[in-house]
């Protein structure tokens, strides 16, 4: 459900929004002015998708709000669809408002079925947005995260490990002698292959799980709370999903092996990304040594 | 329209309220019940703003006044709010006062034709 913070420190006024709102399907969240909002806001800037702004607020003013959301926008990414509501229906605060960073604007007295309209319009753009954002993150043939979204998401997760004191893990999967499929069969034949193998992999992870397209023909996993036992299980698991059964190509059915590093970062409590994905990478090249087809995890 | 009707009219335009929010009748009495606490609160901010000469709080007090009586059509309250908006952006404390006694009178007539319609006089 599309989430609405109102920032409005009239209160007859927001809870009329609110109710109605409310009764057209999204969710809203209320804040009495522009220092709650934006407090509100960068405490859990994911949560809100649209903001309805009032123009004159105490302590922080609805236009310095919008300028800050985009500012904040700007380093974190995170679009606001912004709408700044006002009794200033003259042309030149319009635009002011415009200039500041807002997508829409409507003045006071409020006429409910023209908010309502411009909350669908603010709705369809975020959804529009997201599924860019989404298609943007994706790899185009494997559809898992691509090599960029995948660093990211190994950053988050490692700043929550540290809040939270819970280890990250990671297992990096490299399909045995994926060249020789290639030159063998065709690229098209090799590509089926790391289709079919994401898709077994994706439908195998769990929901605190992300699988990506680190390289080539190189997958990461990324699993929260995860010790270095967990990572051994979870290696397994993953190995005994994607090579239990051949896979159908155009050139026929294919065996495929994998050999998969791991490492879980309870063992590196301060190490960054770069030197966790080092070590995965060295335990992957341990499992090659040891002859391919196999897991090795290393503490 | 006869006199009674177009001063019940001012101090609460029923049809008009019940329009702007989506002509929910009980919705309208929570607001209503809303204003008259938010309104006592203001109030007394109001005196103080006025004691200490606070041209700034006076102005914004009179505009969130102004805008909630618009949403509930209290057109007296409304122009009265105006008058006190006006009053704190031109730092004019004698239109100030006046206005904060007609608030008062004002509210005190709204809380009186509220209880008659709440008892079905």
């Amino acid at each position: 459900m599309t989430q609405v913070l109102i920032a409005e420190d009239n209160i007859i006024s927001a809870r009329i929004m609110e109710k109605n709102i409310k009764d057209w399907g999204f969710c809203a969240v209320l804040t009495k002015d522009g220092k709650e909002a934006w407090t509100r806001l960068r405490q859990n800037p994911k949560d809100i998708q649209i903001i309805i702004l009032d123009w004159m607020m105490p302590r922080v003013s609805g236009i310095e709000i919008c300028r800050r959301l985009r500012r904040f926008q700007d380093k974190t990414g995170h679009y606001f669809y912004i709408i700044m509501v006002t009794a200033r229906d003259e042309r030149r605060d319009m635009i002011e408002g415009l200039l500041a960073g807002a997508d829409d604007y409507i003045t006071k007295p409020l006429d409910l079925l023209e908010l309502k309209a411009r909350l669908m319009i603010g709705r369809r753009i975020i959804m529009l947005q997201t599924k860019l954002m989404e298609l943007a993150s994706r790899d185009s043939l494997t559809q898992l995260l691509n090599h960029k979204s995948i660093l990211e998401h190994i950053e988050e997760e490692l700043d929550r490990s540290t809040r939270e004191g819970h280890p990250l893990g990671l297992v990096l999967l490299d399909i045995d002698f994926f060249k020789k499929i290639n030159d063998t069969h065709g690229h098209t034949v090799g590509d089926q292959v790391l289709v079919e193998i994401s898709s077994r992999l994706k439908n195998s992870i769990r929901k605190y799980e992300r699988a990506g397209r680190y390289g080539g023909d190189e997958l990461l996993v990324v699993v929260t709370n995860c010790d270095w036992d967990k990572v051994k299980k979870v290696s397994e698991r993953l190995k005994r999903v994607v090579c239990s059964r051949k896979i159908m190509t155009d050139a026929g059915s294919i065996k495929v092996n994998l050999s998969l590093g791991g490492i879980s970062s309870v063992s590196r409590p301060h190490a960054g990304v770069k030197i966790l994905l080092r070590a995965c990478d060295r335990a992957l090249y341990r499992a090659k040594e040891k002859g391919r087809n196999c897991c090795v995890v290393v503490p | 329209m006869n006199d009674i009707t177009t001063e019940r009219r001012n101090l609460i335009d029923i049809p008009s309220a019940l329009e702007r929010i989506g002509g929910d009748s009980s919705f309208l009495d929570e607001l209503l019940e809303l204003y008259q606490s938010d309104f006592m609160e203001k109030f007394g901010l109001l005196r103080q703003a006025l004691e200490e000469k606070n041209f700034l709080s006076i102005h914004e007090i009179g505009h969130g006044l102004k805008g909630a009586s618009a949403n509930l059509s209290l057109l007296d309250l409304q122009r009265i709010s105006y008058n006190l908006e006006l009053a704190g952006r031109e730092k004019n404390f004698a239109l100030a006062e006046q206005s904060l006694r007609d608030l008062e009178e004002g509210f005190r007539n709204l809380k009186s034709f509220l209880a008659q319609r709440k008892s079905g006089i």
